[in-house]
């Protein structure tokens, strides 16, 4: 998409930007049913604010409402827990709780080493395709290995058990430099199926807008301060007033998870490197 | 300060005690220089009772390498840290080594298992903090000051006092007076931090270190001789204050415990910065598949070298890149070229590469194969770099000052036993003054 298009759609107002979004799945869903569908649900605001959008447009038109995919890594904030409950109750949702248990029954806890020689063929097969060649590899859902197992895989076993054919993601164009090539619609292979992006031109800011304009149920750890929600033992609070009253535009959302590469490689390169 | 107090006596004689002041990027020239001046009074006090000298660092001579050579008294073969940039294993994705990496143990595991309690402060590349028996904050690269931090209370104190990992280099972009003013307040709030935990804190060895002299001589290098520079005086001013504090932590320390202080290289003026990934790509065995690349996933298979910042040279094989071109029959010839090549490389007339070595001149250990094939030193004064994207062999940067693996600095209040010091023999050097014995390092003790 053209920078000025995307620079258009992100200036649009709130009622635009949720317009949009709605037309955006009345388009997947005339295309694809919502029998063959899925919307990713971590419980964060972002994926929040989707599943909302999809339950209304699924309203306006009398269709029902997609199953909700909940990948659980084994390290789920308690607070996750929570608001997953509690809106699955309110919202009447159909949600799947998606696990590598292969995995995650080896390890006790997070940070457990796990022999790779123990688990099922397909994570075997898995690891291999990673080229990690040590016989062990720790429970860790953020490392290289478990976080291709306990999300990556546990999503593509999902998807391929149950032919999704496409599946909705909450990732916004604001969130970081990587993301601005995204688009509304995009395939992917292994397993085939398109990715449905409907909130890409939501800014953070947008996303705490709405939230309080359609007094939606939110995450306790928002308010703690957290203004991104990951894997517990990689997710760390920005600040200690809530996420909405932190300075949004001029600090980076995602710099209180594991996603730290960027900054890493912004440090070395004040000091000359790369 | 009662408890300060309390320990001194409790630990008189000092046998089982050992403090160390990391001063990263200080070359023992300047330091010279400073004092014949007369402008760092408790250090030349201190060079009268002990040993003040030069030091080399490490190969390649970046920080990450240094400390960890220092931290575990071993060569990269078998600590693991070549740099501050890798390629991920069976890949062309970058990959940045961290605690995580470093493969053997630590001074504090060693000391820690000897029940030795330790307090580590701002050494590079001990980030994200590991557990030991003491307290650790680590330096760069940190990112998250939780995660850099063990245990829990003092992660808690360091917020509390508003504690900073780091100079925001990014002030550099606005002026050179916003990143002085920046350095000062990074410096003011670490020797606060050093202070409290010397003064609070249980150890047998302390470790603190002050990184805002490799900031201030990145940045502001031309400063030091240019006395119409707006931060001459800033400069110089900073290391009147150096001083102050090295002679604050050493009168809490006192003559009987062994004090020791180091840095992790030298610096020195840039008049060139040397783009090696240029000069490959010219040579023909670099080749990209756009005119500017992001990263080595953007390398054409049929590359034959590529570098890794500072001056780490890689051979493209079949064996150890998942589209190497390089047979092993090739191998040995590609390298000796390369070496003659690099020797004979000059820019505006000068030659600029002292000297090139092979892996095995270097390196050995476990963690041999992931060396570098060939890495290279620069005649002083020619930066080394292994940036992908230019397209000229030399220019000028951003920078103004850059590091030498020589003159790096070690003093320590006692004689030595040699001349010919290395950043590996520091390690063996403390274990040896806590009574600890029994180890495999690479390095010798100078006690």
């Amino acid at each position: 998409m053209a920078q000025d298009e995307r620079e258009k759609l992100m200036d649009l107002s709130l009622e635009e930007k949720i317009d949009h979004s709605k037309k955006i799945i009345r388009e997947a869903i005339d295309k694809f049913g919502t029998e063959k569908m899925a919307v990713a649900w971590t419980g964060g605001k972002d994926s929040t604010t989707m599943v909302w959008l999809f339950r209304e447009t699924c309203r306006e038109l009398g269709v029902p409402m997609p199953r909700c995919m909940f990948i659980d890594e084994g390290y789920v904030f308690d607070e996750i827990w929570d608001i997953v409950n509690q809106l699955k109750k309110e919202w009447d949702l159909n949600v799947v709780i998606v696990k590598n248990t292969d995995v995650s029954d080896k390890a006790e806890k997070v940070g457990d080493m796990i022999r790779v020689a123990d688990l099922n063929e397909r994570n075997r097969q898995e690891i291999a395709k990673l080229e990690y060649e040590e016989e062990e590899f720790p429970f860790e859902p953020e490392s290289f290995v478990g976080n291709h197992l306990m999300k990556t895989v546990a999503m593509n076993v999902f998807l391929e058990d149950n032919g999704i054919t496409a599946l909705s993601t909450a990732i916004r164009w604001d969130e970081q430099e990587a993301r601005v090539e995204e688009t509304f619609f995009s395939s992917r292979e292994n397993p085939p199926h398109t990715r449905i992006q409907p909130i890409l031109h939501f800014k953070e800011r947008d996303i705490w807008n709405f939230i309080f304009k359609y007094n939606i149920p939110f995450c306790v750890l928002y308010k703690e301060g957290y203004r991104s929600l990951g894997a517990k033992g990689s997710t760390v609070k920005m600040a200690d007033i809530p996420a909405w009253e932190q300075d949004l535009e001029n600090t980076y959302e995602r710099a209180g998870r594991g996603q730290s590469k960027e900054e890493i490689m912004g440090k070395l390169r004040d000091l000359g490197y790369m | 300060m009662l408890g300060f107090i309390k320990k001194k006596l409790g630990h008189k004689g000092g046998k089982d005690r050992v403090v160390v002041l990391g001063i990263d990027g200080v070359p023992c020239s300047l330091l010279n220089r400073f004092i014949e001046k007369g402008m760092m009074p408790n250090l030349s006090a201190l060079a009268q009772k002990g040993t003040l000298t030069d030091m080399s660092a490490s190969i390649p001579e970046v920080s990450s390498t240094s400390w960890s050579t220092f931290m575990t008294g071993v060569n990269p073969g078998r600590h693991g840290i070549y740099g501050f940039t890798e390629l991920r294993k069976g890949t062309y994705k970058w990959k940045f080594p961290n605690s995580d990496d470093l493969r053997s143990s630590t001074l504090w595991d060693i000391a820690g298992r000897h029940g030795r309690k330790s307090v580590i402060l701002n050494i590079p590349s001990t980030y994200p903090a590991r557990e030991l028996n003491g307290i650790l904050t680590a330096g760069f690269v940190a990112l998250d000051l939780k995660k850099a931090t063990y245990p829990e209370s003092a992660y808690e104190y360091l917020k509390g006092i508003g504690y900073k990992m780091d100079v925001d280099t990014r002030k550099a972009r606005e002026s050179a007076e916003a990143l002085a003013g920046e350095i000062d307040s990074a410096f003011e709030i670490r020797k606060k931090a050093i202070l409290h935990f010397f003064d609070n804190a249980e150890w047998n060895l302390f470790i603190g270190v002050i990184t805002e002299t490799d900031r201030l001589h990145h940045y502001l290098w031309n400063a030091l001789d240019d006395e119409g520079h707006p931060q001459h005086g800033f400069f110089l001013d900073f290391y009147k204050r150096l001083d102050g504090f090295i002679g604050e932590m050493y009168e809490r320390t006192g003559d009987d415990v062994p004090f020791i202080i180091l840095s992790d290289h030298g610096f020195t003026t840039i008049k060139k910065e040397i783009y090696l990934n240029a000069w490959l790509k010219e040579k023909g065995y670099l080749k990209f598949r756009k005119d500017n690349p992001e990263s080595l996933e953007d390398m054409l298979a049929e590359s034959r070298v590529f570098v890794l910042d500072p001056a780490r040279f890689y051979i493209h094989t079949k064996e150890r890149y998942p589209e190497g071109s390089v047979a092993a029959g090739e191998y040995e010839d590609l390298r000796r070229k390369l070496r003659e090549e690099l020797l004979a490389l000059e820019v505006d007339g000068r030659k600029v590469i002292k000297s090139v070595f092979f892996r095995e001149e270097l390196y050995s250990g476990d963690l041999f194969n992931e060396a570098p094939d060939l890495v290279a030193l620069p005649y002083e004064g020619y930066d080394l770099k292994g940036s992908i994207n230019k397209d000229r062999i030399s220019g000028k940067g951003f920078l103004t000052g850059g590091h030498t693996r020589e003159d790096a600095v070690f003093y320590i209040n006692r004689g030595v036993n040699r001349k010919d010091i290395n950043i590996i023999d520091v390690g063996p050097t403390i274990m040896s003054l806590l009574d600890i014995s029994g180890n495999n390092f690479d390095g010798g003790s100078l006690v």
